[in-house]
Formats: C-alpha cells, sequence, structure tokens
C-alpha cells in the first residue's frame, strides 16, 4: 500500500446520512471483449462478470461493477492489511489473463478512493448536484452508474437499500468530500 | 438540454455526452496523392446545415464509447442513435 496522506480525515454524520472513506480496499479495472476473457475471469475468481448494463456481480470475497462493454472494476469486499501493495487477485488475473494476451488488469487501488454513504438521505444529496435520474436506481440493489456529481466523474455502486459505495478520483476526493458535506448540512 | 439515449448504458442527460463532429467521413485511401485542397476538404470542411445531421457522440462521462446519432439541428430532435460501424437506420 502506498503512503498517501489521508484524503478524508473524518467520518461525518448528518440526519439520514453518514459519509466515510473504506481503505485500504483492493481496486481492479479490467478490460477484455473475447468470450475466452469472460469464462478465464470466471474461473479465476469464480465470479461471473456482469454482461448486462449498469449492474454488479458479489462472490464471498469480491464484487465486480459493469462500466462498459469490455470494462469492469472489481474490489474487495473486505478491507485489506495497509502494510502490503500485492494482491493475489491481481496475479491471478495477470497470469489467467494478460500473459495469455486476453484482457488487461490495472491496479486503480490508490487511483480511486471509496466513500460509503448510509441513510435515507444518499440519494437527496445526490440529486443536488447530478444530471442522473436516481428514481428507479435507488430501489432496485447492485445497479451501477457513473455519472457526474458536481461536476466530478463518480461511480456509484447501489450496495443495498440505503447503503451506496462511491468510487471517485483520489485528486478530486478532497473537493468533492468537502462539496458532499456542504450540500449534506443544507438537506 | 436533452436527453440521450446511449446504445450501451440506456437514457442519459446531455451534459455526460461530447459531441464529436461529423459522422461517416470516409479517409482517403491514398493521402499521399492528394492536392492541398482536397486534403484541406477531408480535413477542416464539414456540413453545418440546419436540418437533419449525421453526429459522432461520446458518452464521456459513463461508458466513455463512441456512437453515433441522427439529429434535427433545428430543434434538437433525436431521429436514431446506432453504434459505430453500423448503417445509419434513417436516411
Amino acid at each position: 500500500m502506498l503512503n498517501y496522506s489521508n484524503v478524508i480525515e473524518n467520518d461525518k454524520s448528518y440526519p439520514g446520512l453518514q459519509m466515510r472513506e473504506i481503505k485500504p480496499v483492493m481496486k481492479l479495472i479490467i478490460r477484455g471483449k473475447k468470450r475466452q476473457f469472460l469464462s478465464a475471469v470466471g474461473k479465476s475468481l469464480n465470479l461471473l462478470l456482469p454482461n448486462e448494463a449498469n449492474t454488479s456481480s458479489r462472490s464471498d470475497q469480491l464484487t465486480a461493477l459493469w462500466l462498459s462493454p469490455d470494462e469492469w472494476m472489481i474490489f474487495s469486499n473486505e478491507i485489506l492489511k495497509s502494510d502490503d501493495n500485492n494482491y493475489d487477485v491481481e496475479k491471478l488475473l495477470n497470469k489467467n489473463i494478460c500473459k495469455t494476451n486476453l484482457g488487461a488488469v490495472t491496479d486503480v487501488t490508490d487511483q480511486f478512493v471509496l466513500i460509503n454513504l448510509k441513510g435515507d438521505k444518499i440519494f437527496d444529496l445526490f440529486e443536488t448536484g447530478s444530471p442522473f435520474n436516481f428514481n428507479d436506481f435507488k430501489s432496485k440493489k447492485g445497479l451501477v452508474t457513473q455519472t457526474i456529481l458536481a461536476k466530478i466523474d463518480i461511480i456509484v455502486h447501489n450496495q443495498d437499500i440505503n447503503d451506496v459505495n462511491l468510487f471517485v478520483r483520489r485528486s478530486f476526493s478532497d473537493h468533492l468530500f468537502s462539496w458532499m458535506n456542504d450540500s449534506a448540512s443544507r438537506l | 438540454m436533452f436527453l440521450i439515449n446511449c446504445p450501451f448504458c440506456g437514457e442519459r442527460e446531455q451534459s455526460e455526452f461530447k459531441a464529436g463532429g461529423e459522422a461517416h467521413i470516409v479517409r482517403p485511401k491514398q493521402p499521399t496523392e492528394l492536392s492541398d485542397d482536397q486534403w484541406a476538404e477531408y480535413l477542416f470542411m464539414r456540413k453545418n446545415i440546419k436540418g437533419i445531421q449525421f453526429e459522432r457522440w461520446n458518452h464521456i462521462h459513463g461508458c466513455r464509447k463512441w456512437f453515433n446519432m441522427v439529429r434535427d439541428t433545428s430543434n434538437d430532435e433525436i431521429k436514431a442513435v446506432y453504434k459505430m460501424g453500423e448503417k445509419p437506420p434513417v436516411k
């Protein structure tokens, strides 16, 4: 694990909304188009990649998010040891995907910040700064979308009802978190 | 402000997209044999019509995929959306 300064220092809590950063969590982006790629990933991780747009799949250890027709994000459900930068999953995928020329694996653990939001005001907060229509999204567990929040690219994963994972690029995370705090204080 | 139906992600707001100019421009097969005028014609000259226009768009804040769109430039009505490499569904 690289030693970045902590972007989000304190957990924040508002009526109907709690926000905190979850770390360290392994995050990988995998890309590939071939059918063998999908089956190789499925066999390696014991996890089927979601084929349908804007959906996710989950195993005991990992969650896979659909990002585009040939791109997925895989992240670990549990937090990992903070002193280690090597992941067995990445090594396994490198061996079964990259070395066989089926696709690409990129470690984005330190690129993305994972903010977990809980409470019934999550989507009220999102609606103050996002053009995305969350009406159907919020009631379906497991849906994923990439959209804009306060002009910043984000990935939203509806983990459970009133429990949302938000991925944002590290350089934007400080600003986004302060914007979310400001917006949440006015809900 | 209008809604665009991304062929991969579904209906999204226009601010998630980026326009990529006119679609279906074919690159000359032998660029070295063209005169400067012909090359400039290919490189820079674009239609700017009022009416039905074929355009390329990118869902840049979503799936980051390119696709084609048929749009009426006079009223922003989207006639059709189709993937790269597909034939335009309307003439």
